[in-house]
């Protein structure tokens, strides 16, 4: 069993900073722990505010404000040198977007392990056959299923163990 | 008078009808769980036809009730000598090409809970007509057609040993009438000779022991699976009619973390799958073809008659299997939507 998560780990969680393997174990402790699902939702709640009050801060320059900004701007010279840096502008542009996509998809990569991972189709069409074990006449000795490559139990684990509840009057 | 006894003799043949689409319906249900109360040895020929490739296998199958068997491939030549040993909910895969063993464990295979929900499926979506009689491995048989009753297709006809309710011959259909896959025993005798030994693993000299997939029991709480796959799951919004969803889970595959649902119109299925953590579908051991779910790049590959469909929408990423035409699932990946 689990000790309680600490705040950092929560903090951590909810900003989808953990790696997959360690994600999956505090979401499991979360839907068996009562007393840290509450810290999580008391966290998802003043993150919430944050958000919100950060919103409503970003409030709108007085009119007046914004037109003396621009009578400013329009009624000041441009300097030899900033007519000079204008003709590089694109290439700012360019560095600028660079810049901002390096910094949103590095995170991404992180998070996602380095490369994102891929699962093997074999696996798709393995455990698509597999469920079908319940179904009345279907073929589990076909060549198919005996010739596909097996997929480790090292790569493939169940992770959440929903609990069974058959209604055989259902249908 | 006269009107009187049309009458009767229209009541009597509508009870012998009734009478006799419940008789139809036991014996189809003893089929379902033969193998529960039998043991038998014979010969299997299978055949799975897919667009791009088809699957063909002979084997060998000893089986001891209610749940030791044995199958033996003799074709084709690439599985000539394996076997694979079942002993209840778990199987010894034997790889004599690769001195290996690869043991694997499903418990859906013990589940009569769920074969019986899913027969009660079956018999609500399908019609269950008496076909002629053959002989097949030498048993006479009595044959059955199931028609689908929302669209009149007919997608099994089973041929059922008249004394024992054994299947000893299969055929599936898709819907353009094309036989997708068959099952038929060469040779069939029944014995309650097979030792338990039999079935024991053979300790063969340099064959490595591997772990292979394991199966737990699937939830039929599907609204649960769904809570459980931590992040908003999604299903489709079309199915054809008769489809429901039956089952369910959750798994980890390579650290990513993938919902599995099942659903089925009793006889013919289709999985969906999806996860949150942009794992792509490995498609590298078939041949690719493009396509488009609604505006969305898709791609599919088949393996015999199953297609599977992968695309990714709304930063999910989905994988949809099962034996039905491709405008069809391409309908159902299109109705998956958040």
């Amino acid at each position: 069993m689990m000790t309680h998560l600490t705040h950092e780990k929560l903090i951590d969680y909810l900003h989808d900073a953990l790696s997959p393997e360690e994600d999956a174990l505090i979401y499991a402790h979360i839907d068996a722990c009562s007393e840290c699902r509450s810290a999580y939702l008391a966290e998802t709640q003043i993150s919430e505010l944050l958000r919100r009050e950060a919103a409503a801060d970003e409030r709108e320059l007085p009119s007046i404000v914004k037109a003396r900004i621009w009578e400013t701007v329009r009624n000041s010279a441009p300097t030899p040198l900033e007519r000079v840096r204008a003709l590089f502008r694109p290439a700012y542009a360019l560095a600028a977007a660079a810049l901002v996509a390096a910094l949103v998809l590095i995170p991404v990569t992180l998070h996602n392990g380095v490369a994102s991972p891929s699962i093997d189709a074999a696996y798709y069409f393995a455990d698509h056959a597999a469920m079908n074990g319940t179904i009345p006449f279907a073929d589990r000795g076909s060549a198919a299923s005996a010739q596909f490559e097996t997929i480790p139990a090292s790569d493939q684990t169940a992770v959440v163990a929903v609990p069974v509840v058959y209604t055989a009057d259902a249908r | 008078m006269h009107g009187k006894a049309l009458a009767t003799l229209a009541l009597a043949f509508t009870l012998t009808g009734a009478a006799q689409a419940q008789d139809a319906e036991s014996v189809l249900r003893d089929a379902a769980s033969a193998p529960r109360h039998l043991s038998y040895a014979g010969q299997v020929e299978s055949v799975e036809y897919g667009s791009a490739n088809s699957h063909a296998s002979i084997y060998r199958v000893e089986h001891r009730s209610p749940n030791l068997t044995r199958r033996w491939y003799l074709a084709p030549q690439a599985l000539y000598g394996d076997s694979i040993i079942t002993r209840a909910t778990t199987s010894y895969d034997l790889d004599v090409r690769h001195h290996r063993i690869i043991v694997s464990n499903d418990d859906t295979l013990e589940d009569e809970v769920a074969l019986d929900d899913n027969f009660a499926l079956l018999s609500s979506n399908y019609r269950i007509v008496p076909a002629p009689a053959e002989e097949v491995a030498g048993r006479k048989t009595l044959g059955f057609m199931l028609i689908n009753r929302h669209t009149g297709q007919m997608c099994m006809r089973v041929w059922i040993d008249k004394e024992t309710h054994l299947v000893l011959e299969r055929q599936a259909y898709a819907s353009d009438g094309a036989v997708i896959s068959a099952m038929r025993y060469d040779q069939i005798s029944y014995t309650s000779n097979l030792p338990a030994q039999f079935f024991n693993v053979p300790k063969e000299q340099g064959f490595a022991t591997l772990r292979g997939m394991d199966h737990e029991l699937p939830s039929n709480d599907i609204d649960a699976v769904a809570r459980a796959a931590g992040f908003n799951a999604v299903g489709p919004k079309y199915l054809p009619e008769g489809f429901q969803p039956i089952s369910g889970d959750v798994s980890e595959i390579k650290g990513v973390r993938s919902m599995h649902l099942l659903y089925s119109d009793g006889i013919r299925t289709l999985s969906l799958f999806e996860n949150a953590r942009g794992a792509t579908a490995d498609l590298s051991r078939f041949t690719v073809h493009q396509t488009t779910v609604e505006s969305h790049d898709a791609r599919y590959v088949e393996d015999g008659p199953t297609l599977l469909m992968t695309w990714e929408r709304s930063g999910l990423h989905f994988a949809l299997v099962g034996d039905l035409s491709r405008q069809e699932m391409t309908r159902i990946a299109e109705s998956v939507t958040p």
